[in-house]
């Protein structure tokens, strides 16, 4: 499996990592070799095989719908890096026209 | 006076109970101890000096006889547990000043039952890794050769019951970060069936594969700490709903015969001849002990290590979004955007590993690749539980090695793939959801080994009355 650099600045986009350039081609290295191994579940037909995703095979434990009072939101925002006033802070995303 | 600090946890237990010593004299000897030798061997991140302050406590109820099961005993926690107003780094930059609002599940069930935490120990950054060597803080040693790797990702946690720092400690296990690290240190390390022990509060990696476990000096000691961290919690949704027997009474008793299988194909293809040998001795030990053996065929399991890093990457990497910069932990300087805060934030808070998984994750999960790689590998998840459960109807648990080779001096393994394969053994059971552990086989050039011991869902009881009946006639878990 080749992956191009157009490849590795397509997934760091959708996984918000910004990757500098200089470390590029050794990670790029790495990622070949991790799905060169990846590929080898090629060599097993598995066109009759259900998908597994999850150990637990039946539903969910989903408890009662009920609102509880568990939550302390100043307690919760006390370590978030930037709040005012019950909110978090993040730089300005929508732009104001004057 | 006998060194406290090496007994064992159930001996520990009688002398508090007994009066031959206090919780104050064990927990002020292992703090000494841990301040003295964490220096070399860097397995904690955090020391809790106030558990001596929390040990007369427990004295004061052990002498009105109003101790629990674990009064006064002193445990170290894996820095993936969080605790109420203490720091959880997840061996992380990310959450180098991440102060937990609330705790795990497995604090409170351990807290409730009357011990006392020493410290939280270091890990893998988020438990991606087989060595110990990802963590923001540096890597952990080897008690037993200080130029080796604890293994990983709970290294901190191994190395801490290795070298007598506690008489046991917590753990997770995604693809072998219990067994692998114990047989590396030479302790005992068991990861129940997935759903016995409680994700809440234990900072996720791969959610279909992450379970909490125990390290400790034999497996009398893990079954009554692992049988303290398990049960039902209505907080994870995950958890199994399914009564928790007495797993020590399960794994001291006489009266449990067993058919332990031998996957022939795996056995055949040990590469290391010492390592190949030191297996078929353990099985004679077994056999000598009253176990039958047999022969079986465990199918697809050259699949898992392929299947697990699609399916632990593309978790990883769904799990870890939340790190965003915003509500909690590292946020960049001055971003000048939203996206630039996300991806700033991230690229400094992440060490290369985790990012490489979460990289691989996103991948595999994207438009186009998802049904090649994730359904995919989810289809051999499937075959891998198969087989197992095929095996399970004509014996009682299955025994392979734990890892390929003993630890592996620091740095010495560059290549990732080479890394990933030091999971080689472990990685099945995760994928299925079984219960497994493993225990001290011996040594090669005085470097411990481990057997792992494999059992069928909620059968822990049964992996631990191997365990067990192994160390009633070996002494390789008393030789750190």
């Amino acid at each position: 499996m080749k992956i191009s650099e157009e490849t590795l600045n397509n997934i760091s986009a959708l996984s918000k990592i910004k990757i500098d350039d200089d470390i590029k081609p050794k990670l790029i290295e790495d990622l070949e070799a991790i799905m060169a191994m990846v590929d080898e579940m090629n060599k097993i037909d598995t066109d009759k095989v259900e998908p597994m995703s999850h150990p637990i095979g039946d539903a969910q434990n989903l408890r009662e719908d009920i609102s509880d009072k568990n939550i302390d939101r100043d307690a919760f925002q006390k370590h978030a890096p930037k709040t005012d006033d019950g909110f978090y802070l993040t730089p300005k995303v929508i732009e104001q026209n004057d | 006076m006998t060194n406290l600090t090496s007994l064992s946890l159930l001996e520990q237990i009688d002398g508090l109970k007994n009066k031959k010593f206090s919780s104050e004299e064990l927990t002020s000897d292992y703090l000494k101890k841990i301040h003295k030798k964490n220096k070399d061997l860097n397995c904690f991140i955090s020391i809790d000096d106030s558990a001596i302050e929390k040990a007369k406590e427990c004295d004061e109820r052990i002498s009105k006889n109003k101790g629990n099961i674990l009064e006064g005993i002193p445990i170290a926690h894996k820095d993936i547990f969080c605790i109420k107003d203490q720091r959880t780094t997840c061996g992380s930059k990310m959450l180098d000043n991440f102060i937990s609002p609330y705790s795990s599940t497995v604090y409170e069930k351990l807290s409730n039952a009357g011990v006392i935490t020493l410290g939280k120990t270091n890990m893998d950054e988020f438990a991606m890794g087989s060595s110990n060597e990802t963590s923001f803080y540096g890597n952990v040693k080897n008690p037993i050769d200080l130029e080796r790797v604890p293994g990983g990702s709970s290294g901190g946690s191994a190395a801490a019951v290795s070298a007598n720092l506690c008489s046991f400690s917590t753990g997770t296990d995604t693809g072998g970060s219990i067994r692998q690290p114990a047989a590396f240190c030479g302790i005992t390390g068991i990861k129940p069936t997935y759903g016995r022990v409680s994700r809440w509060g234990m900072i996720a990696f791969a959610s279909s594969l992450d379970q909490g476990g125990i390290f400790a000096k034999n497996a009398l000691d893990a079954s009554l700490a692992l049988e303290n961290i398990s049960g039902f919690d209505p907080k994870d949704s995950t958890s199994i709903n399914k009564k928790v027997p007495s797993l020590l009474k399960e794994a001291s008793s006489k009266d449990m015969d067993h058919i332990v299988g031998i996957p022939k194909s795996i056995i055949t293809n040990i590469k290391d001849a010492k390592v190949k040998n030191n297996f078929e001795e353990s099985i004679k030990i077994l056999e000598n002990s009253g176990i039958k053996i047999k022969e079986i065929e465990l199918p697809n399991l050259e699949y898992a290590l392929p299947a697990y890093y699609v399916i632990a990457p593309a978790e990883c990497s769904a799990n870890l979004s939340r790190y965003d910069g915003v509500r909690f932990g590292h946020r960049c300087e001055d971003p000048v955007d939203l996206n630039d805060l996300y991806s700033r934030s991230r690229a400094e808070g992440f060490g290369d590993e985790v990012k490489k998984r979460i990289l691989i994750g996103t991948y595999c999960l994207s438009a186009g690749y998802y049904d090649a790689y994730y359904i995919k590998a989810q289809k051999i998840r499937n075959l891998i539980k198969e087989s197992f459960s095929n095996a399970f109807k004509e014996v009682s648990s299955i025994a392979m090695p734990t890892c390929a080779n003993v630890s592996f001096k620091l740095n010495s393994i560059q290549s990732p793939v080479e890394m990933y394969e030091q999971d080689i053994y472990t990685i099945p059971a995760n994928l299925a959801g079984l219960p497994a552990m493993s225990v001290p086989s011996g040594k090669i050039n005085n470097l411990p080994l481990g057997i792992q011991f494999i059992g069928d869902y909620l059968k822990e009881g049964i992996i631990l009355n191997i365990a067990n009946k192994f160390q009633e006639q070996t002494d390789f878990h008393k030789q750190i």
